[in-house]
């Protein structure tokens, strides 16, 4: 998309054309119409008026031209502003005497023999300087390369777009996986506490019995003996061992008397179920 | 019958009818010269002039700037973090404000009436870019977006959306576009890129991690599709409180749809021609491999 003006171009020659065209009318960049209104007849005449004084200021001020907004409300448009916009620092075309190496001579140094120096003299002195414009583009070799560079280095917009994709698709996949487990860890901690909680009480209670038992074994080891025994020593270990002997006879006979009556009752049940 | 009026009237006659200007008639503006300070002169500035009593502060010895007398200073206990790491990796862009867009176009130091680019910007001296100080462009910051009454046509690499409303409330265009920096350099100073012969180049892509901000329409993104912009361009009135002005009623419509191509440093001059300043000529290549490459 091109646009109506190159911008840049009428700059450069308005910059190179102001010298020399300080009398006549000024070019059209110059004057800027501020809120957009068809050229009159008396506006193009005002504009003739500014570039005129203009000129005189110009001649005035010995070519010491600076940047200057000059507002004219005596003007008869009273809406035209003359802009000046920048200085462009003169552009010094050394036309006349170029020096333009000998590319025989062994004399001239090497990197005047260069093609990057032609390009440098073509751009500075144009034509004049003897330069083959064709050699200012990429020979074929060149272009190869800089084509394979380009491919390789500078992916096009839809390589680019599809990485892009693939990324952020992996990321959002993640992030996702991360938090599922999250959550799902977390539906499960309600339950994983109280487990804990559990099993903390129960060690404790088992402590708690674990010395009662304890203390119980102690007590009965000073009753029997009448003093207070090292649990460590023989002594208090065959009274524990009589001890657990006589529970475990205990035990036994309770055992039995258990099955006894387990044995006794399913017989009366039947025989009272068919009666 | 009325006099005619005399130019220069009452001043001039003030000047013709004063002695001459010397020496002894001028004097400085009050407060335009400051006496310098003197040190040891006087009964209270003499005797030790201002150091203090004895030590180091007197003579001068005291030790650098931090040191805490042997304890471990401040800037060395706390650890180090990444704060600034890759600092000199990171693009930069210099700001620029509405207030200050809005003082260059009222200077006329700015044409309003052509389209804005970064070219225009340095022309005018409105900003300054440091290609080499990895600077990518130009920011557009909303200061002075009360104050902005200019109706144009802009390109910036960033823009905050602040800012974005306020041009577009006036009836103008945004737009964001990337530079790589060997066109930005191109860009803000052509005419030396133009006395080195070398053809203009194309301009790159944004990197991976511009892209998607190049591409959305929110941020105006020279890549991204002018329907959405225009439907952004309606969101961010609603947004704003504004009634979105009909650009394509305007007189200065065709200047403001202008826009660069995406491979294109500048308006008119396509990627591949060389520019011969002295003769004021522009050479376009006629191979077709040069013309493929160009316009790819």
């Amino acid at each position: 998309m091109d646009g109506l003006f190159p911008a840049v171009g009428a700059i450069l020659l308005q910059s190179t054309r102001r010298r020399q065209n300080a009398g006549k009318k000024p070019n059209k960049l110059n004057v800027i119409a501020f809120w957009n209104q068809k050229k009159r007849p008396e506006e193009k005449m005002a504009a003739s008026m500014l570039g005129q004084r203009t000129a005189a200021l110009c001649g005035a001020l010995k070519r010491a031209s600076l940047s200057k907004a000059v507002l004219l409300a005596s003007c008869r448009s009273g809406f035209v502003l003359q802009a000046a916009s920048y200085n462009p620092k003169p552009l010094k075309l050394n036309l006349r005497d170029p020096y333009i190496p000998d590319k025989e001579s062994n004399k001239t140094p090497e990197w005047q023999k260069t093609s990057r120096y032609d390009r440098k003299l073509f751009g500075r002195h144009g034509s004049a300087s003897g330069v083959a414009p064709a050699s200012l583009w990429p020979s074929p070799e060149e272009l190869e390369r800089l084509i394979a560079e380009e491919a390789e280095w500078h992916p096009p917009l839809e390589v680019m777009l599809k990485n892009i994709k693939t990324r952020e698709k992996e990321e959002t996949q993640m992030r996702l996986a991360k938090e599922k487990l999250i959550a799902a860890n977390m539906a499960k901690m309600p339950k994983m506490v109280e487990d804990w909680r559990r099993e903390k009480r129960e060690a404790k209670q088992k402590l708690k019995e674990e010395k009662e038992r304890k203390a119980k074994l102690l007590a009965e080891a000073r009753e029997r003996f009448g003093y207070n025994m090292d649990p460590r020593s023989p002594k208090f270990l065959e009274m524990v061992a009589e001890i657990e002997k006589e529970e475990k006879k205990k035990r036994k006979l309770l055992r039995r008397r258990e099955k006894a009556e387990q044995a006794a009752v399913p017989p009366a049940a039947p025989p009272a179920a068919q009666s | 019958m009325s006099f005619p009026k005399k130019p220069g009237g009452k001043g001039l006659d003030v000047l013709q009818n004063l002695p001459r200007i010397t020496l002894a008639n001028l004097r400085p503006e009050p407060g335009a010269r400051k006496n310098e300070k003197r040190r040891g002169r006087g009964q209270h500035g003499g005797n030790r002039s201002g150091r203090g009593h004895k030590g180091e502060r007197q003579r001068g010895t005291r030790p650098r700037l931090g040191f805490e007398g042997g304890q471990t200073p401040f800037y060395l206990r706390i650890p180090k973090y990444g704060f600034n790491e890759g600092h000199s990796r990171r693009p930069q862009y210099q700001p620029l404000t509405l207030k200050r867009l809005q003082y260059l176009i009222d200077l006329g130091r700015i044409d309003p009436s052509q389209p804005i680019d970064l070219t225009q910007l340095v022309n005018a001296r409105g900003v300054t870019i440091q290609p080499l100080k990895r600077d990518y462009g130009v920011q557009l910051v909303d200061e002075g977006s009360d104050i902005f009454v200019a109706k144009i046509n802009i390109e910036v690499q960033r823009a905050t959306e602040g800012a974005i409303a306020a041009i577009e409330r006036n009836g103008g265009i945004i737009t964001n576009s990337f530079y790589d920096p060997i066109s930005l350099g191109i860009l803000i100073k052509p005419v030396p890129f133009f006395m080195r012969g070398q053809p203009i180049p194309k301009r790159m892509l944004p990197g991976e991690d511009m892209v998607p901000y190049y591409m959305s329409a929110e941020n105006r993104g020279y890549l991204a599709d002018p329907e959405e912009i225009q439907q952004a361009r309606r969101a961010l009135a609603q947004k704003y409180g504004y009634v979105l002005p009909d650009i394509s009623k305007d007189e200065l419509c065709h200047m403001l749809a202008m826009r660069k191509d995406v491979r294109q440093i500048f308006f008119g001059l396509s990627p591949g021609w060389v520019v011969n300043m002295p003769e004021k000529k522009i050479l376009k290549p006629t191979d077709e491999k040069l013309l493929q490459y160009y316009s790819s």
